[in-house]
């Protein structure tokens, strides 16, 4: 079988390879036979890319130990869908998946456009599948996940730490989205080739923009969740250069999602907002680089990685190609209108999206920096948590007061008689919350009772705007109904809201502290007694597992258990953390068993307040992202109706 | 021009924060003649000894490649998981009287899956 | 020897497909993409600029409305977006007339 799965894939890069030919050429010479062959061929690329993957996958379940992956990323005890997600557990099966999003994203979104938007459509095909040859490439060439072996009686397993719900459902899902950005780059890319201007392709891509930017906001969620419960540490990001390669795009993206208001309503910032796609698109690619080629633990494996030389090439490549599309189309991209006052919602969104890249450019440049001194300086140097906190605040803290300004504020013009008339009620609602906290002694943080002075403002100005907006049109649903981008879009802000909560709560009000207990002793943190009671060893199905019993009393009352384990397989061990979660404050209590010593044990113990705010955080930034994205056949009718006008 | 203002702010923001806050990041054979505190990238070499939270635990440091002398270590704090002989650990600190006495160890990160043959 | 004949069929498939819109449109040889032409495209963005123009109207009306903005910046604004939606539509009647 891993013959069928080589060859499929021969086909795919093959047919990758005809449609950027075939679609290049067709396009230039605006033939339909041409670009129509394109076409088929990106999507058949997908079919053949689906089949190479469902072999991949088989041969995983069915622990084919013939396939060199399945034999080093699976092993017999492995259950069905842990051997299912080792398929994204290694480099060259993450690369097919890439291949497979890609080219399923392409395909679904070329179909869906290919009547109304035929002339881009032309031009966006090559563009999908220039990076799907790249991607084809690869897979036959260099990294190719259907190398055989003669049968092993046992495959290598799969690393505990992946063994775990997060890494099936966490990979994926950032996958989806970093592949996602592919799809408004390509369609931007290929409405500048056939030097079309206006925003047919903006609203064709709008909500697989979305959708991408989702998926992506998602996975680094749950990627923090499992940080959080399974690393055991104690934090859920750590800054560091993998996390960023998410962040990223992400912020990119964010940006994007705002400054394209601006183009629809205003017919401004073309320019910038084909930048932002293709820095979307771009940082995406490196970050995927940035995740596969090792260039980050130790600049030093960088030459070792048989893939690093290839996606290097390929992203300098792309930059060049976008930079060069956009510089020979600056004409076209003018814009007729100018900003009309510093004090309009269409200058908040430029100031948000100043903010948004500049964040994003200053943690690039974290990431780069240790690459950058060895360069320049003949050092590498790294520079850690403190740059980036810093810059969350300097940057993160105005973003926060422009999502409450930004709502209430007119478009166009707005007068600041109108704009104190509007605001007064945030304002004084977070005066008056941030008074309460100073006296409750949230002082003790300057940035977290800035940022809790900003949410109370934020989470006013969302109320305010949907309760004047139900008064003037008589219901919520009709109100949401009206523009369910814009409410959406005001649940996705109370998402962050939520987030900046449990951020700041649990990095600003946290208490550590780390103690030797014997059995029978008790410390106390920020409210808690904890006491060791006892310790039990088990044997488990992979491990042998050595927890200590603990009970609490104090702001609440039970019992929780935290050790660790010890794989039989490999003889690493890992350290099994124990959470307890006090809903009523979304606080957790949190104890790291960090070494055993003699009869006692050291403990690491974590109160945590507000944490759990950014779990719930990111169910409603799925419930409002989702409103935001559903399809909505009127847009479509428009772009019909648009069409059909300028023809009569 | 509010646009090339707050750039500007960014950069020289930018500017006096990395100032700030850079480690350097070396590996054993390129340790020599740093005093301050830097990050120290190598592969661990037994004998381990030692209790990190009291005497401090006890290792050697050699570079990855393993082209260097082996440099002593005395750890205090919390010890990783996957923290064992010929592990590749990322260690912060600074030399003390010969001893590279060090506060924080990072192993590998976990998110680079290929972990027994990435390295 | 299976697989490589399955692989055989893939790839006839593959070729099979991406040939299909020649073997369907044998007749025509150089049928051009049906793209806007440049006056199509000049259409195109007056109608944007209409449709603009209108969104801002309804959306300040909107504003107005839920107490955003005041009488007097109403006034103030209502009046150039009307002039801007009106000058589009004339444009679009002047273009649909003359064909």
């Amino acid at each position: 079988m891993a013959d069928l799965g080589r060859a499929a894939l021969i086909v795919s890069f093959g047919l990758a390879l005809w449609a950027l030919a075939a679609g290049i050429t067709g396009a230039m010479a605006n033939r339909r036979r041409l670009v129509d062959s394109a076409r088929n061929a990106l999507i058949a690329c997908f079919v053949s890319t689906f089949i190479a993957s469902a072999i991949l996958a088989s041969a995983l379940v069915r622990h084919d130990y013939t396939f060199v992956y399945a034999a080093s990323h699976t092993s017999h005890d492995l259950p069905t869908l842990y051997s299912l997600s080792a398929f994204w557990g290694g480099q060259e099966g993450s690369l097919l998946l890439w291949l497979l999003i890609l080219t399923g994203y392409a395909a679904l979104s070329v179909t869906l456009n290919k009547r109304l938007l035929r002339d881009l459509i032309a031009w966006t095909v090559p563009v999908f599948a220039g990076v799907a040859t790249f991607f084809s490439f690869i897979l036959v060439a260099v990294s190719s996940p259907f190398v055989t072996q003669s049968r092993a009686v046992d495959g290598a397993g799969l690393t505990p730490s992946l063994q775990n719900p997060y890494m099936v459902a966490h990979p994926p899902m950032l996958y989806l989205g970093y592949v996602g950005l592919t799809v408004p780059f390509a369609f931007a890319a290929g409405a500048l080739l056939a030097r079309q201007a206006d925003e047919r392709w903006l609203i064709a891509t709008r909500r697989w923009t979305l959708a991408a930017w989702m998926f992506l906001g998602f996975g680094q969620l749950l990627g923090s969740h499992w940080a959080y419960v399974e690393v055991g540490w104690g934090g859920y990001y750590a800054w560091d250069p993998v996390e960023n390669a998410a962040l990223m795009p992400w912020l990119a993206a964010t940006a994007f999602l705002h400054s394209v208001m601006i183009q629809e309503r205003k017919g401004m910032l073309k320019i910038w907002n084909v930048v932002l796609v293709a820095l979307a698109f771009e940082l995406s690619v490196f970050g995927t680089f940035l995740t596969r080629s090792g260039v980050i633990n130790s600049i030093h494996s960088f030459a070792r990685s048989s893939i690093g030389p290839w996606f290097l090439v390929f992203v300098c490549a792309t930059a060049i190609f976008s930079t060069w599309l956009i510089l020979s189309r600056l004409p076209l991209l003018r814009a007729r209108t100018k900003l009309e006052s510093a004090l309009s919602r269409e200058a908040t969104f430029l100031y948000n999206n100043l903010l948004l890249v500049a964040l994003c450019l200053t943690i690039l440049w974290g990431v780069l920096f240790p690459v950058l001194t060895q360069a320049f300086l003949g050092e590498s140097k790294t520079i850690g948590r403190p740059y980036y906190d810093f810059f969350l605040r300097a940057f993160g803290l105005p973003l926060l007061l422009l999502m409450g300004i930004g709502p209430l504020i007119a478009w166009r013009r707005a007068s600041v008689r109108s704009l104190i008339a509007t605001l007064r009620w945030p304002i004084s609602v977070a005066l008056t919350a941030g008074v309460v906290l100073l006296i409750l002694g949230a002082g003790s943080s300057i940035p977290g009772i800035i940022a809790y002075t900003f949410c109370a403002f934020v989470l006013t100005t969302i109320v305010v705007e949907v309760v004047r907006g139900t008064r003037a049109t008589g219901s919520l649903t009709e109100l949401v109904g009206r523009n369910r981008r814009r409410y959406g879009g005001y649940v996705v802000h109370f998402a962050i809201v939520l987030f900046a909560i449990g951020v700041a709560g649990s990095s600003a009000y946290g208490s550590t502290k780390e103690q030797l207990l014997l059995p029978g002793q008790t410390m106390s943190v920020a409210g808690y007694n904890v006491t060791y009671k006892n310790l039990e060893v088990e044997k488990g199905p992979t491990s042998s597992e050595t927890r200590a019993v603990m009970t609490f009393t104090g702001r609440s009352t039970g019992t929780l258990r935290s050790g660790t384990n010890a794989y039989f397989a490999d003889g690493s061990s890992s350290r099994e953390v124990g959470i307890h979660t006090n809903w009523l404050r979304a606080e957790d209590l949190y104890v790291i068993f960090d070494q055993k010593q003699g009869e006692g044990v050291y403990f690491k113990v974590l109160v945590k307040p507000l944490v759990n705010l950014l779990w719930v955080a990111g169910i409603v930034f799925i419930i409002g992202s989702m409103v935001a994205l559903w399809p909505d056949a009127r847009e479509q009718k428009r772009l019909v109706a648009r069409l059909a006008l300028a023809r009569a | 021009m509010a646009l090339a203002i707050a750039m500007l702010l960014a950069v020289f923001l930018l500017y006096t924060a990395v100032v700030g806050n850079s480690t350097p990041v070396l590996q054993p054979s390129n340790l020599a003649g740093h005093t301050g505190t830097v990050s120290l990238t190598g592969e661990v070499i037994g004998p381990v000894a030692g209790e990190s939270h009291t005497t401090g635990l006890t290792f050697g440091l050699r570079d990855i490649s393993g082209k260097s002398q082996t440099i002593p270590i005395n750890f205090h704090g919390s010890v990783p998981d996957l923290f064992k002989v010929g592990r590749h650990v990322n260690l912060t600190g600074a030399m003390k009287n010969g001893t590279f006495v060090a506060t924080d160890m990072t192993t590998k990160c976990p998110s680079k899956y290929t972990t027994t043959n990435g390295s | 020897m299976i697989s490589l004949a399955l692989g055989a069929i893939l790839a006839a498939l593959a070729v099979l497909l991406t040939a299909l819109p020649f073997i369907q449109h044998a007749d025509d040889l150089d049928a051009p993409l049906d793209g806007p032409t440049p006056e199509q495209e000049r259409r195109i963005a007056v109608i944007e600029e209409r449709d603009r123009a209108l969104a801002a109207l309804k959306e300040l009306e909107f504003d107005h409305r839920t107490g955003k903005i005041d009488d007097t910046d109403y006034r103030e604004l209502v009046g150039p977006l009307r002039r801007t939606a009106a000058e589009a539509l004339r444009i679009i009647d002047e273009g649909s007339a003359k064909e």
